[in-house]
């Protein structure tokens, strides 16, 4: 049974022309300089002879000049249409369009970030995890916790805004996360919101703590948290849905 | 590949004629192999209402090192008139093999073929042509000249 390079130097060309096949460059440069190299250069020298008379068979001279107007007939240009529905063309299209997809959210999502927001998002997942018999039972005002925190575990400045300030709580505990560090954490009653205060973090660039009083908002898994920073303290405000539902609570200031 | 001039002739003006209809209807013709690919089969065509060549019916011999020489004592017609003789498919392998003006893949496109079938027909059509050319034109060596005999 043939091997593949017998098979391709049985088809070698006659002469050489660009174009030709890597496979077929490599069989014809080893059957020159191996064992093969006698027989296959009588193959080219018969080959190199019947070509030769064959370009001497007379040739009508109408249809001659048929061949001589290579562009008798146009040929047929590359349609994009035909192009565009070629199954790998498409395949590559749509690959191309789901890397940009989510290298565009990604960079929209990081557009948004403000320094804490990864904080955030860790006390979002903390959010999703809490049961509420984890926390220390107290039913009060939320505006009520700032002393409380202030007195029982000396955290300065750990205030609820005055938007969340009126609302009922279930309870409440202060716990230490190895990267959030302090942070207070707030269950209320209304719609089983959950508040968190916890320590700002440092602008990378130069260092300094800069507050916002913006609401700004991360998302995870279904959770949505509002934050606001004030005195180097961050306020997030959590619920269970989207930025949608955490909107009519943050507009009752300005009301 | 028909054998016959005027047979050959009019296979590649129904060709012509039929790219020249593609081209008024707005079908421009796929690529520049439609021509021999079409022509071809016009040829097959025309050549299965003659007497048909059997496969496997020659002898056969290994290439000879004169074979270059023995060749070209023939003439070109009946060169020819040989190739017109194989059976299809390897009537057509050597006729576009040898206009050496294809690469082996455009080739393989035209005869719709693979490769090995394709090697095996040239080697056997080789090997064939030998053995009609040591039949039909023996090459004669110049014989040695000694001095000494004289």
């Amino acid at each position: 049974m043939a091997t593949k390079p017998d098979t391709l130097l049985a088809c070698a060309p006659i002469t050489e022309k660009p174009g030709i096949d890597r496979a077929m460059r490599v069989a014809i440069q080893r059957a020159r300089h191996g064992k093969k190299a006698p027989s296959f250069s009588q193959q080219q020298a018969f080959d190199a002879a019947v070509a030769k008379l064959v370009v001497a068979i007379p040739v009508d001279a109408q249809v001659a000049e048929w061949f001589a107007n290579e562009n008798l007939i146009p040929l047929a240009k590359p349609r994009w249409r035909k192009i565009l529905l070629n199954p790998a063309v498409i395949a590559v299209i749509v690959a191309v369009t789901v890397i940009g997809a989510v290298f565009a959210y990604r960079v929209h999502e990081h557009l948004k970030d403000f320094p804490g927001a990864d904080k955030a998002r860790r006390l979002l997942s903390v959010a999703a995890s809490s049961r509420s018999v984890i926390l220390d039972p107290l039913q009060t005002d939320a505006g009520t916790l700032t002393d409380l925190f202030f007195m029982k575990h000396r955290l300065e400045h750990y205030d609820v805004p005055p938007e969340f300030a009126d609302f009922r709580t279930l309870g409440t505990r202060v716990f230490e996360d190895e990267e959030v560090r302090r942070v207070a954490q707030i269950w209320l009653v209304e719609k089983r919101m959950q508040l968190f205060l916890f320590p700002a973090e440092q602008d990378p660039k130069d260092g300094s703590l800069k507050d916002f009083s913006d609401w700004r908002f991360v998302e995870l898994e279904g959770w949505t948290g509002a934050v606001q920073q004030r005195n180097g303290v961050c306020f997030m405000a959590v619920i269970r849905g989207r930025e949608k539902d955490l909107a009519p609570y943050l507009e009752k200031k300005k009301q | 590949m028909t054998g016959d001039a005027s047979k050959a002739q009019a296979a590649f003006q129904d060709t012509v004629r039929e790219a020249a209809l593609r081209s008024a209807r707005d079908e421009p013709l796929p690529d520049r192999l439609w021509f021999f690919r079409d022509a071809r089969w016009r040829c097959v065509a025309v050549c299965e209402q003659g007497i048909q060549a059997e496969a496997g019916m020659l002898e056969e011999a290994d290439i000879s090192p004169v074979a270059p020489m023995q060749i070209g004592q023939l003439e070109p017609d009946q060169l020819a008139v040989w190739i017109s003789a194989a059976p299809e498919p390897q009537r057509s392998a050597l006729a576009l093999f040898y206009l050496d003006e294809f690469t082996l893949r455009e080739l393989l496109s035209l005869l719709e073929m693979k490769a090995a079938a394709f090697a095996d027909l040239l080697s056997s059509a080789r090997r064939q042509f030998q053995a009609w050319l040591d039949a039909t034109t023996p090459y004669d060596e110049e014989p040695f000249f000694d001095g000494n005999q004289a």
